[in-house]
C-alpha cells in the first residue's frame, strides 16, 4: 500500500512526482531563508579553527541524526494516523539547546509557508502548533509519497550543504574542493539513513547530542555580531 | 499567532493587505544614511503613528541597536534579521526571513493591544543594484547621498530610476565634497523620467517636510487600498526610442502586441 492510498487525495489535479518533490526540498533555491543558516559553522569558527569535513561528519552522527530520525518518525506518524505532537515533543526533549529549538521552529515556519503549494490544506492542518522543521518535512514526505530513506537523506544532505555553503562564505576556497567535501560525506550520509530508516515511534528517536555544538548555538544566539542566524 | 494556516493566509490573501501595516522599504548603498532616515521618520512620525522597524545589517543587529539607542521607538519595536552575508537575497529573491520578522513584529504589537501603522524595513547596505521585492514591501525609498559622488544620480540604476521615491541625502554636505546638489537633483529627476525625488538634509526643514508628505501620501494610498507595489527591478526597462523607461506595474493594460522600434 502506498502512502497515497492511506490519505485523502491531494488538491492538485496531478500528484507530485516523489522524486521531483525530493529535489525541490533539497534545492538551495527553495525559498526557506536557507541563506541565513550556517548549521552552527559560524559560531564554531568563532570558537577556533574548524576542520569542515570533520564538522560535517560530527553533525551527521549527532544532532542531524536526531533531526533525520524525527522527520522519519513524523512521516510514519502521518501515515499511521498518530499524533505529530508526540513526535515534536520527543524531538524537543532530545534537543536541549533552546537556541536550536528556536531555529528549527523558524525553519519549520518557512517550510509551512510553502506547504499549501505542495500538498492539500487538510494535510497542513495536521501539523502541531509551531511545527519544527523535521516535523514539517516528515509531513510533506508522507503526503508527497517520499519513502523513509529519502526523507532522512534530504535532512542529512541539506545539513551537509548548509555547512559547506556557509564555509564558502566564511572561509572561501575553491568551490570544487568544497563540493568534494560534500561528496566525501555521502558514505556517512548513508550511514545516517541506515540508522534511522526503520524508526516508527517517537520514543525510538535517538538523543544524539553534541554538547559543543549546542553550546556554540547558545553563545551564537546571544552575540550581537553574527552573519548567519544559526 | 503561529497557526500554520493563519500564517499562510495572512500573507497570501489580498483582502488582508489593506489591514496590515504599510511596509516601507529603505535601501541604497552603504553609508548613504538609511538608518538616519529611519530615525528621522520615527522621531517625526512616532507621535501620530505606531511604527516598527526591521533591519538587515551585515552583522546582525548593529543598525537595530543604533536605532534602539536613538530612543525614538520602544526597543521591542526594532528587530534585526540575519542575512547570511546575502543582504541582496534577503530583500529580493528569498524574502522569507524578512516576511516572518515583519509578521511577528505586527503580531507582537497586536498582542500588546496596539496595531502597527508602518513597518520600516531597512536593507543591508549593498550596492546600486539592490532593490526590494514588491512581495516584501508595499513601497520603497532608494537613498543615495551627495558624498557618494555627484554623478551617481545621472548614472542611474534600478533603484535610482524606479524606486517609488529617490532621496538624495546629505545635501548640506554638498559644498564640502564639491558637488552641485541642485544639479544632482535635476539629474535624478531626469533619470527617473520626472518621478519623485527629495533632496534631503536633516538641517533643511522644508526638505524633511517634503519627505514626510510623501510618506503620509503612501500611508493614505495604502489605507485606501490603492497602493500597488511595483518592482524597480534589476533589469533595465525596454528602451523605447526617445522616451523614458516604463513600468509594467503602473500600466497593467500595456500590451506588447503593437510593433515598436527598439
Amino acid at each position: 500500500m502506498t502512502p497515497r492510498d492511506l490519505l485523502p487525495p491531494m488538491a492538485s489535479e496531478r500528484p507530485l512526482h516523489p522524486e521531483a518533490l525530493a529535489l525541490l526540498l533539497a534545492d538551495a533555491r527553495l525559498p526557506v531563508a536557507g541563506h541565513t543558516q550556517s548549521a552552527g559553522l559560524e559560531p564554531a569558527l568563532v570558537a577556533g579553527p574548524v576542520d569542515v569535513p570533520a564538522y560535517v561528519a560530527l553533525r551527521l552522527r549527532t544532532v542531524t541524526r536526531t533531526e533525520a530520525a524525527t522527520a522519519v518518525v513524523a512521516r510514519a506518524a502521518v501515515l499511521g494516523g498518530t499524533s505529530l505532537e508526540a513526535v515534536q515533543d520527543a524531538w524537543a526533549v532530545r534537543t536541549p539547546s533552546a537556541a536550536m529549538r528556536r531555529t528549527s521552529r523558524v525553519m519549520g515556519r518557512a517550510l509551512v509557508r510553502l506547504a499549501p503549494r505542495l500538498v492539500a490544506a487538510e494535510h497542513v492542518a495536521l501539523l502541531p502548533c509551531e511545527p519544527v522543521r523535521p516535523v514539517v518535512l516528515g509531513l510533506l514526505a508522507a503526503v508527497g509519497g517520499l519513502d523513509a530513506a529519502t526523507t532522512a537523506r534530504i535532512v542529512g544532505y541539506d545539513d551537509i550543504q548548509t555547512v559547506v555553503a556557509a564555509a564558502l562564505k566564511l572561509t572561501p576556497l575553491d568551490p570544487a574542493e568544497a563540493t568534494g567535501w560534500v561528496v566525501r560525506a555521502f558514505p556517512a550520509l548513508e550511514g545516517l539513513v541506515a540508522g534511522v530508516v526503520d524508526l516508527a515511534c517517537p520514543e525510538e528517536i535517538p538523543a544524539r547530542n553534541a554538547p559543543v555544538i549546542e553550546d556554540h548555538a547558545e553563545r551564537h544566539a546571544h552575540t550581537t555580531r553574527r552573519l548567519f542566524s544559526a | 499567532m503561529l497557526d500554520p494556516q493563519a500564517d499562510f493566509q495572512a500573507h497570501t490573501h489580498p483582502s488582508a493587505a489593506g489591514r496590515r501595516a504599510l511596509r516601507l522599504g529603505i535601501c541604497g548603498p552603504v553609508g548613504t544614511g538609511k538608518s538616519s532616515l529611519i530615525m528621522l521618520l520615527c522621531s517625526r512620525l512616532a507621535a501620530t503613528l505606531e511604527i516598527g522597524v526591521v533591519t538587515n545589517d551585515i552583522y546582525t543587529d548593529e543598525d537595530a541597536r543604533m536605532i534602539r539607542a536613538a530612543g525614538v521607538l520602544d526597543p521591542d519595536r526594532v528587530v534585526a534579521v540575519e542575512t547570511g552575508a546575502c543582504p541582496h537575497t534577503a530583500i529580493r529573491d528569498d524574502i522569507t526571513a524578512n516576511l516572518i520578522a515583519a509578521e511577528d513584529l505586527e503580531a507582537d504589537v497586536l498582542s500588546a493591544g496596539a496595531a502597527l501603522d508602518l513597518v520600516l524595513i531597512e536593507s543591508g547596505g549593498d550596492n546600486l543594484t539592490a532593490t526590494f521585492s514588491p512581495a516584501l514591501v508595499d513601497t520603497q525609498i532608494f537613498v543615495i547621498d551627495v558624498a557618494g559622488g555627484g554623478d551617481v544620480a545621472r548614472k542611474g540604476g534600478p533603484g535610482i530610476e524606479r524606486a517609488d521615491l529617490l532621496v538624495v541625502n546629505k545635501t548640506d554636505l554638498a559644498p564640502y565634497v564639491g558637488v552641485d546638489a541642485v544639479q544632482m537633483k535635476s539629474d535624478a529627476v531626469a533619470a527617473r523620467g520626472g518621478g519623485p525625488v527629495v533632496a534631503l538634509s536633516r538641517t533643511d526643514e522644508s526638505s524633511v517636510e517634503e519627505l514626510l508628505t510623501w510618506v503620509r501620501g503612501q500611508l493614505a494610498a495604502h489605507a485606501g487600498g490603492v497602493l500597488v507595489p511595483s518592482d524597480p527591478g534589476p533589469m533595465a526597462p525596454h528602451s523605447h526610442a526617445g522616451g523614458p523607461g516604463h513600468s509594467h506595474a503602473e500600466s497593467p493594460t500595456h500590451s506588447h502586441a503593437h510593433s515598436h522600434t527598439h
